[in-house]
């Protein structure tokens, strides 16, 4: 059976991994709520390698700036020409920042430019459903970062699909915690991470 | 012994007579026309047919024989085949290779409006194809003399073969549905999807990532021949509309079912072929030459005595089709092809679009309307020649051609005139008058 394996992005430069809890979190969620065959565990793989085709949904994220290899800017081109599609959160949630300011310069090279991505936009309606766009962290209410909440997610599309997803509103801070902590949640906050995932699978 | 001007005069006199012998004969010629004038045209190469039939125009003639290094067109051969009809004797037969041509084109049953030519000749003759763009193909035809080209093409479509020009366009046009994709949500259903897409398909999806939670894609109708073309089911979420997809298939529906929706007890009736052992994928094959041997499949064994093999691995067959009623069922042994779109060479995208599209189109159903107009062609001009004016003579046309009537009236006037010239010449000579 073809499993889904939730993997993360290793690039050269800058902290890849400032979110280690995060893949965990959301496969735990990806369990809960839906009946698609899931890896319990996620991946580790580098952006420049050709192993990144293996996982057609992969998570960057990080603090630092981000400069990518030219080989990593010639796989991540052929990947997102193939129908992969990435998910990029800002982990300082600042745009003002240094990961902000480089990665988007950086995917705009490969991607094309990035815009906002609607509130009715199908992405808020693909397995939970989210009127007011994308949630709002507890570290965007807390006026960490920039200091600002951000409405919406910014988005480079191939046709009508999504193919570069960018997030100022650090899930990697919100999403970034041990799933058996999700009982003393109301509402458990990873459900959006959800909807990233069966979005990737569906379009 | 007569004298020499015995002798002279005797020549004078024979002169005279013939003179008036070739008169005679003129004049009996002028006021006796032959009945059915032997006017026989003959035809050395197919070039000079038109203007010797347009000689022939207001005098009918008795027969035409006419040598061809090709086949003439079609006026021509309706103007042979009038003449035939009217009472001359046509008859032909064919200079060095002029052999039997034909070219037909078909649609194909896939959004892109290609379509199919194929093109009848002698073997190892050269055939160009143009279209209303230009020339499109040129080739050899092999051994077995056929040729097809799967290609778009506008317009009415020529064929130069050796010895013939060949016109043809398509008569049909089919009517193609949606396809159904019916799947989990996953990387093989989301691809299979984006190959259709891509493709220009239209494409309705049913991507179960729950038991109450479904991601549809299009107006979700009734899997019905009115609606959808073909359905494709990936996995055991298809086991819900397996009724719908059987009565789908016997009202002439495509399915094509991947393993672990053959799997799905309900569809079992629908099965060509049982599915059999696990054939791993060779490792780096995805982006070889043959890149589906790098895909995981699972061997099928054939079951209907209909059942077609269409691909093989390793001699295991890893797709079959069969008909079911009015339906076409194609049974997939590979999984996972996505991997194939995304691991393969730079190649494997457009690859895998024109798999899945040529899976899709070779089940879809697709009936097909009359176009309201369709040109003038000339498909089969070596049978249209036979149908006109039968078969080639068997051998080359053995009499000489007699001198005709107009030929005739020449000599005897030449006749005439010397005959006299002789006989006054010889007569002024000796000094009479």
């Amino acid at each position: 059976m073809n499993e889904f394996v939730f993997a993360t992005a290793q690039y050269e430069s800058g902290d890849w991994d400032s979110a280690p809890l995060l893949p965990v979190n959301l496969i735990d969620s990806i369990a809960r709520y839906t009946q698609l065959p899931v890896s319990p565990t996620g991946a580790i793989v580098p952006l420049g390698s050709s192993d990144a085709m293996r996982y057609p949904l992969l998570y960057l994220t990080g603090h630092l700036p981000v400069r990518f290899t030219s080989q990593e800017r010639a796989t991540l081109t052929r990947y997102l020409d193939r129908g992969g599609m990435l998910f990029v959160d800002d982990h300082n949630h600042d745009v003002d920042g240094m990961f902000h300011k480089t990665v988007t310069d950086e995917l705009e090279q490969v991607a094309g430019k990035l815009s906002k991505v609607p509130t009715a936009h199908e992405l808020y309606s693909a397995f939970f459903t989210f009127d007011d766009g994308p949630p709002n962290t507890s570290h965007e209410l807390n006026g960490w970062g920039d200091n600002l909440i951000h409405p919406y997610l910014m988005a480079a599309t191939r046709g009508t699909r999504i193919s570069v997803l960018y997030s100022n509103k650090d899930y990697s801070s919100e999403w970034n915690f041990h799933p058996d902590n999700k009982r003393f949640y109301s509402v458990d906050n990873t459900r959006f991470g959800v909807n990233i995932v069966v979005y990737a699978l569906t379009r | 012994m007569p004298s020499r001007a015995e002798v002279r005069s005797r020549v004078e006199l024979a002169c005279r007579g013939a003179a008036l012998l070739a008169l005679g004969a003129l004049v009996w010629r002028a006021w006796h026309p032959p009945l059915s004038p032997a006017l026989v045209l003959r035809v050395p190469r197919t070039a000079d047919l038109p203007t010797a039939l347009s000689a022939a125009l207001f005098s009918t003639p008795t027969g035409v024989e006419a040598t061809l290094d090709s086949v003439p067109g079609a006026a021509v051969r309706a103007w042979l085949f009038a003449l035939s009809r009217s009472g001359s004797v046509v008859s032909w037969r064919a200079a060095a290779t002029l052999g039997a041509s034909s070219a037909t084109v078909e649609p194909l049953p896939e959004p892109s409006g290609r379509v199919r030519l194929t093109i009848v000749g002698a073997p190892g003759t050269s055939a160009s194809v143009h279209d209303a763009a230009g020339i499109v193909d040129s080739a050899k035809l092999g051994t077995t003399g056929v040729r097809v080209l799967d290609a778009t093409l506008n317009g009415t479509v020529r064929v130069n073969l050796s010895g013939a020009a060949v016109t043809t366009a398509p008569r049909d046009s089919l009517r193609l549905r949606s396809v159904l994709v019916l799947a989990r949500a996953g990387w093989e259903g989301k691809f299979a999807v984006a190959a259709l897409e891509e493709s220009g398909w239209r494409v309705d999806a049913r991507l179960t990532v729950a038991p109450n939670a479904v991601v549809e894609q299009g107006t979700l109708l009734g899997l019905d021949t009115a609606r959808y073309s073909a359905a494709v089911a990936l996995d055991e979420t298809a086991a819900a509309l397996a009724p719908a997809l059987i009565r789908f298939a016997r009202s002439g529906g495509g399915v094509i079912i991947a393993p672990a929706a053959a799997r799905i007890p309900a569809l079992a009736t629908l099965l060509p072929a049982r599915l059999g052992d696990t054939l791993p994928a060779v490792l780096g094959a995805l982006a070889s030459e043959s890149p589906r041997r790098g895909l995981p499949a699972v061997a099928l064994r054939p079951t209907s005595r209909d059942a077609v093999v269409l691909e093989r691995r390793s001699g295991a067959a890893v797709t079959v089709a069969s008909r079911v009623a009015l339906g076409r069922v194609l049974l997939v042994g590979f999984e996972d092809t996505w991997r194939w779109r995304m691991e393969g060479s730079d190649a494997s995208p457009a690859e895998h679009r024109a798999w899945w599209s040529g899976l899709v189109s070779s089940v879809a159903y697709a009936p097909s309307g009359r176009r309201a107009v369709v040109p003038n062609v000339d498909e089969a001009p070596y049978a249209a020649l036979v149908a006109a004016v039968g078969t080639a003579a068997a051998s080359a046309f053995a009499s000489p051609p007699p001198l005709q009537r107009e030929w005739w009236d020449r000599i005897l006037f030449a006749l005439l005139l010397a005959g006299l010239l002789a006989e006054w010449s010889s007569r002024r000579l000796r000094g009479a008058k």
